[in-house]
């Protein structure tokens, strides 16, 4: 039967950097997970607070820890070191961070024409985090043809200085679709594939030219060209460095809609971080039931093409992504459902899970529903929540914790991060114990295997 | 509109002509009657203060009755839906999937309704065939296993927006023509003579009068409000009914309870869902209503005695229609007990208006009937004698019936067409960008929600998460290559998106738990989270706003 030190349920980023993070720590780790989880939705910025007021992360995380009840006000010092370690983890693989939690919010141009407030980003979207001069103009750029970027739309959309707010604009802005080889022959190209295609370095390479040749042609002085985010997936790096020579001009990726590849590139990079520190990844495993002795969950079977996997632990972490993710289910009698554990839920009422103006990101109060946990991130029953953990090693991480108005204070990231981080520190200094003699060993030598 | 050759929605209009017909309202009783008068010879003009088909013939859950929900109560209605239900097989093949349908047994069902139902639907010439249990359960396997009894009959689902189009086509041809979004707003009345409607342009506002020899009002629940411009009486009882749309088509045919009709007693699939209907409650105003989660509850509970595992699968959204239900003895009845009979009025003898006649009552599959009654009475008056041909005719839109709905089967005909750009748009009901261009050309100036009726956009799971700006982006495109105001894009896109969410939004409120709150908040997720869509339509929105 195979064993591991800790099981966590689910690979999107909470799940991922916690199982990094124990595998550094010496941990064996086994990531279970039905599939792919948000990350492959992420556009590139690291969202981790904002708040009114708040004109910077670290700010935003300030206030947001004094609300009661939120993430934060367990885990804002954890914030700072998660970051740290998590942007130097992926610029080691190439995936290099610009901005910081102290940087001013700008605003990140999209994929749909609107804005995003942003402080720390992907390199390939640093651009966005200078003023824009008097006179500078955004170009935006995309594959003619390509369905989900629309760079007439996009302009005339981001034309509009209230689109913006209050964050600085450029100009003017313009929209040029160019033909790209080979994509007028395919039907339904996506942005997976083209971002392949980027990774090509001839296709790349016409390409950037052709695009450098359309901004050209909407004429010269300061300019910004935006394009789709999709340059490359598994040597972006060469991909950036190469479109920012050619076309000559700062270059921002505008984030669209999913797949989201900026996301996909940290997958995978996380991905082999964690099979290099001796970590498993294994998706297409649902959990079907769990064993569990007094306050221990001793065992997760799942199952996957027809049989049956029990895999012993130590301890378990949920990374199971709340409703979003289907760590949480609302059933139609109004019972919103923890579906590993059948742990208690905190949430709003069924009338109050959507309500409201559907243009307002605060119309879904039923996104703050998850798991009230202690200080060491182990779920409680939120009705009795000094009753203590009901297992001792079971932690929560990510979009599972209670509390969280993500849509609207924009904290997703750093919670995941925070947590992550947290829980990783938490299994790491209290080993689980009886019955698992490699989390001993673990917890001693504190190494790799 | 003529400049792209649109197929008769006109959007301007030239007052110097005079109509020998107006018709009011453009559901697809409005339509037949365009259709029916045209044929007769009177050049006739269509308004609608919306988007054709946007009223109770858009909003209705899809079913082509064989009259078997008639039988008991009202034979002769199970009469006229048979007889039209042939024809409209035969006319307009395109707009129907041939699913047939049941009425089963619960053990709820009362025995004496199930041991007379075969009797009652012979008496009304309603084909019905008894099939044994075991048989029925082995066609439909998600039926309840303790239905007792089951008949079939020759139900089957009709998709109104097609069968709207069709009509509509058929009289433009013949030198008339419909008027989307422009509403009535009075009457010129001389004497016993209504001389001219009025009507206003609602998106630029334009007034217009225009000069007619008949009025015929076919605006259904709204018909109160015509009469009443018109300086005539005459009382709607509209009566709101609820839908639930499920994901799947957890039947390929149409299943009744075998009872006296009532709440949540029918599926009917509806290309890739199916649609549980329906709850019958009477509202003073056919604008003033919405679907409330109790509804919905009700229908699930009712729904559940057909198909047990109701409450786990997925709803995609919940809807209403009015139905244009008269009470002839204005006795304030229950909606349900109210005629589903079409009456025409003639309100030369009722109002002393001797160019005035509305249709009230009926239902979708008896329209075209409707239209030729109604006909009959407008052409007496106009002094033309040709009757109907309306039966006979098939309507344009091809001969190709459908057994079976296939999800595949767009893509499929798009490519035997030599496939051209088949960049799928909106993936849930296979949207291809030719399809969605071919539908802006057509219906151009128009809104993202009038696309959605003239292709399925935004219909399935995912309600318009994804393909919301995948549709903004191309509207934006043809506008730029049609008009020359590119100042106006950006807001342009922005109503469009916002629109189109306000609406899709509004059907998922009711009905948002298990997976489709899921999707509701992952769709949410990209939108506000990835996208920043609230810096473009947010209120108050942007990026220091905490609502």
């Amino acid at each position: 039967m195979p064993t591991a030190d800790v099981a966590v349920v689910g690979a999107g980023l909470a799940g991922l950097t916690t199982a990094v993070r124990l595998a550094e720590h010496g941990a064996r780790v086994v990531v279970l997970a039905k599939g792919n989880g948000a990350i492959h939705w992420a556009g590139g910025p690291l969202d981790v607070a904002v708040a009114p007021g708040a004109e910077s992360p670290v700010a935003g995380v300030r206030e947001l820890a004094g609300r009661a009840g939120h993430p934060y006000a367990l885990l804002a010092d954890d914030v700072g070191p998660a970051i740290a370690w998590f942007t130097d983890l992926v610029a080691a693989a190439g995936l290099a961070h610009a901005g910081s939690l102290e940087q001013p919010f700008r605003a990140l141009p999209t994929g749909l024409g609107g804005t995003r407030p942003v402080a720390l980003v992907p390199e390939s979207q640093a651009a966005a985090l200078d003023p824009w001069a008097p006179d500078e103009r955004l170009v935006v750029a995309g594959p003619a043809g390509f369905k989900d970027f629309w760079p007439r739309a996009v302009a005339a959309s981001l034309g509009h200085p209230g689109t913006w707010g209050r964050l600085g604009h450029p100009d003017r802005v313009e929209g040029v679709a160019v033909e790209l080889p080979d994509l007028a022959a395919r039907r339904n190209v996506n942005a997976l594939r083209i971002s392949e295609l980027f990774d090509e370095p001839g296709w790349r390479r016409s390409s950037l030219d052709r695009i450098a040749r359309a901004v050209d042609a909407t004429g010269g002085g300061s300019l910004r060209v935006g394009l789709p985010a999709l340059l490359g997936c598994k040597d972006h790096a060469a991909v950036l460095h190469d479109a920012r020579e050619r076309l000559g001009r700062p270059v921002i990726e505008l984030p669209i809609v999913p797949p989201g590849i900026p996301g996909i590139r940290l997958y995978d990079v996380l991905r082999a971080a964690l099979r290099s520190r001796g970590g498993r990844l294994l998706l297409g495993e649902s959990i079907t039931r769990v064993e569990t002795r007094g306050d221990r969950v001793e065992a997760v079977a799942t199952s996957a093409a027809s049989r049956e996997l029990v895999t012993r632990v130590g301890a378990v972490v949920l990374a199971t992504g709340g409703l979003t993710g289907g760590g949480l289910l609302g059933d139609p009698d109004g019972r919103l459902v923890e579906t590993v554990l059948g742990l208690p839920v905190e949430g709003p009422p069924i009338d109050r899970w959507i309500t409201g103006n559907p243009l307002d990101p605060g119309s879904m109060p039923v996104a703050v529903a998850g798991l009230r946990t202690d200080d060491e991130l182990r779920p409680v029953d939120p009705t009795d929540p000094a009753a203590g953990a009901r297992f001792e090693n079971v932690r929560v991480v990510g979009g599972m914790l209670a509390g969280q108005r993500y849509l609207v204070e924009r904290c997703g990231d750093g919670v995941s991060l925070a947590s992550a981080w947290r829980v990783a520190e938490s299994l790491s200094a209290t080993p689980p114990a009886a019955g698992s003699r490699s989390g001993r060993r673990a917890a001693a030598t504190g190494g790799s295997r | 509109m003529a400049a792209t050759g649109s197929p008769g929605v006109a959007s301007t209009l030239d007052t110097s002509v005079a109509w020998d017909a107006v018709v009011i309202g453009g559901g697809v009783t409005g339509a037949g009657l365009l259709r029916d008068l045209a044929r007769r010879g009177l050049r006739t003009l269509l308004v609608d203060r919306s988007d054709l088909g946007t009223g109770t013939s858009g909003r209705y859950h899809g079913l082509l009755h064989s009259g078997g929900r008639y039988v008991a109560k009202d034979p002769s209605a199970a009469s006229e839906c048979i007889g039209e239900n042939r024809i409209l097989r035969r006319i307009a093949p395109f707009a129907i999937e041939d699913t047939s349908g049941y009425f089963v047994a619960t053990p709820d069902d009362p025995d004496d309704y199930v041991e007379r139902f075969a009797d009652a639907c012979a008496a009304s010439g309603v084909p019905c065939e008894e099939i044994p249990v075991p048989e029925l359960l082995r066609r439909v396997p998600t039926l309840n296993p303790r239905i007792r009894r089951g008949f079939r009959v020759p139900d089957g689902s009709v998709e109104p927006w097609s069968l709207i189009d069709a009509n509509v086509a058929d009289a433009v041809a013949l030198g008339s023509r419909a008027l989307a979004y422009h509403r009535v707003i009075g009457f010129d009345r001389s004497g016993e003579r209504l001389l001219a409607v009025r009507i206003q342009d609602v998106r630029s506002g334009s007034v217009y009068r225009v000069m007619t020899g008949q009025v015929v009002s076919a605006a259904g629940a709204w018909g109160g409000q015509i009469a009443a411009m018109a300086g005539a009486a005459l009382k709607m009882a509209p009566g709101k009914g609820t839908m639930l749309v499920f994901n799947q088509r957890m039947t390929d045919a149409v299943i009744n309870r075998c009872h006296r009709s009532s709440d949540g007693d029918i599926m009917v699939p509806v290309g890739t869902v199916a649609i549980l209907g329906t709850t019958d409650i009477p509202v003073s105003d056919p604008d003033e209503w919405e679907v409330t989660r109790a509804e919905v509850d009700r229908l699930l509970d009712e729904g559940e005695k057909l198909f047990p595992a109701l409450r786990r699968m997925r709803l995609l959204r919940a809807y209403g229609g009015v139905r244009p239900l008269y009470d002839p003895g204005e006795t304030g009845s229950q909606s349900r007990e109210v005629t589903r009979a079409h009456v025409v009025l003639d309100h030369a003898a009722r109002d002393g208006i001797s160019n005035f006649t509305s249709i009230v009552g009926g239902k979708l599959t008896t329209y075209r009937l409707m239209a030729q009654d109604t006909a009959d009475v407008v052409c007496a008056k106009a002094g033309v004698r040709a009757t109907a041909t309306t039966a006979d005719e098939p309507l344009p839109g091809g001969d190709h019936g459908q057994r079976y709905h296939w999800v595949g089967g767009r893509l499929a005909a798009h490519e035997a067409e030599g496939g051209g750009d088949a960049a799928l748009i909106c993936e849930c009901e296979i949207v291809t960008r030719a399809m969605l261009q071919e539908a802006l050309e057509r219906h151009w100036p128009c809104s993202l929600d009038d696309v959605r009726r003239a292709t399925r956009l935004g219909m399935g799971p995912c309600q318009g998460g994804f393909c919301t700006f995948r549709a903004a982006g191309a509207m934006a495109d043809h506008a730029a290559r049609v008009s020359h105001d590119p100042g106006e894009l950006g807001g342009m896109v922005a109503s469009a998106m916002s629109d189109f969410i306000r609406e899709r939004q509004r059907g998922t409120q009711p009905i948002a738990h298990g997976r489709q709150l899921q999707e509701a908040l992952i769709v949410a997720g990209f939108q506000w989270g990835t996208l920043g869509l609230d810096s473009l339509v947010g209120e108050g929105g942007g990026p220091d706003a905490d609502g």
